[in-house]
């Protein structure tokens, strides 16, 4: 459930289709720049709930997803 | 008179900060300015540990009143800068290129304001929700290292993006730039490149010349490429760099250009190896003058434009 809200968000964001963004998608393979992942990340906290900090969110989809339920929990 | 939200929360008579410039921005100027009734800023970024202080310390002997430090995020000595800003108690801290919420907890709880620059209304939202007490728009019009966007779209999306203040900058340099600022929905603004000139600005006198000689179309933005994008005045360095930096020439010779480019312009006035930087805005400041002068003059104008503006309502 978190998974497919957050690649719903990434899409919207990125232009990419949700069935090519995976657990293992990597941010840089997505074409996206720094202020372009604030943008995902405010979303997503605004969605969940939860507080990310753009430094620490890993390097793949799933990271972020962990990172959500982390702060979930 | 003109008093803004941003009066009270940074305990200054006039909305107006003064940006603060890397290796220009020093105590003398910060407390000329806050002296004067604006923010003075003092520069972290050319400074190390004992020399910040000592210009944090050399404003407070020259003013009583509030005094800010900027802190460029991705300078090695940002970690050091932060700590000193919270010992020596400054009362504002503005931060860029980064984000700055490892450090708030330590600067919220020495009881510092913190005013981070954004280029995005996101960001402005992350730096609200991490404690900021207001953000700097910057547009791309201003000197330095810039983002993409420009003045006059991202101040009023910012504004709607938060409810804290927001202070605008870029492309700003006079009292009618104020007021438009405030229109867009800002609570002040911050000026680098007017203050550049002031009497207490310590840069060599070459520096002040060009800005003052400067027309509308003086300044260049290289450094794309490497994703240092920077605003400065042409001069034989920028041109050159501007030549070659799309031809073959290595990242890293690309690169070396760069190294003590601003040391050479700021530090050492040198006429063809400085890089010096400089807002859009340069081609109206057309004189020296103290910073009390630059602010009376400004604020003047400001309500002088605001008050003709009353005209258009029919």
């Amino acid at each position: 459930m978190t998974f497919e809200k957050i690649k719903e968000i990434i899409a919207d964001h990125s232009g990419e289709d949700t069935e090519n963004i995976t657990l293992e998608t990597e941010y840089t393979s997505l074409g996206i720049d720094s202020l372009t992942i604030v943008e995902i990340l405010m979303d997503i906290e605004d969605e969940f709930g939860v507080t990310l900090e753009a430094g620490k969110i890993g390097t793949t989809v799933g990271d972020l997803v962990a990172k959500v339920e982390e702060g979930q929990a | 008179m003109i008093r803004t939200p941003l009066c009270e929360l940074a305990g200054i008579r006039f909305p107006i900060f003064q940006g603060g410039m890397a290796h220009v921005s020093d105590g003398k100027l910060a407390a000329a300015v806050s002296e004067a009734g604006g923010l003075g800023i003092v520069s972290a970024m050319n400074y190390g540990g004992t020399k910040l202080r000592e210009q944090i310390r050399e404003a407070r002997s020259l003013t009583a009143k509030p005094i800010g430090v900027n802190i460029m995020l991705q300078a090695p000595t940002a970690a050091d800068s932060a700590a000193i800003c919270a010992e020596e108690k400054v009362e504002i801290v503005t931060t860029g290129a980064g984000n700055p919420a490892e450090f708030m907890p330590l600067w919220l709880d020495a009881g510092i304001r913190v005013i981070p620059v954004v280029a995005s209304a996101a960001l402005a939202k992350m730096m609200e929700r991490a404690g900021a007490s207001a953000v700097i728009a910057e547009g791309g019009e201003s000197g330095g290292h810039i983002g993409e966007a420009a003045t006059m779209p991202l101040v009023p999306q910012v504004v709607d993006a938060v409810s804290i203040p927001v202070i605008a900058a870029g492309g700003i340099a006079d009292g009618r730039g104020l007021a438009a600022a405030l229109m867009l929905g800002a609570a002040g603004v911050q000026m680098g490149t007017r203050f550049l000139v002031a009497k207490e600005c310590g840069v060599p006198q070459h520096y002040k010349d060009l800005i003052l000689k400067a027309s509308d179309t003086s300044t260049i933005v290289t450094g794309r490429r490497l994703g240092h994008t920077v605003r400065s005045l042409k001069t034989p360095y920028s041109r050159h760099y501007a030549q070659v930096e799309y031809t073959d020439i290595s990242d890293e010779e690309l690169e070396a250009l760069g190294v003590g480019s601003l040391r050479r312009a700021a530090i050492d006035g040198d006429e063809k190896g400085g890089c010096y930087l400089a807002g859009q805005i340069a081609g109206m400041v057309k004189a020296e003058q103290t910073a009390a002068e630059i602010l009376e003059d400004v604020m003047r104008g400001a309500e002088e434009a605001l008050a003709s503006a009353a005209a258009y309502l029919k």
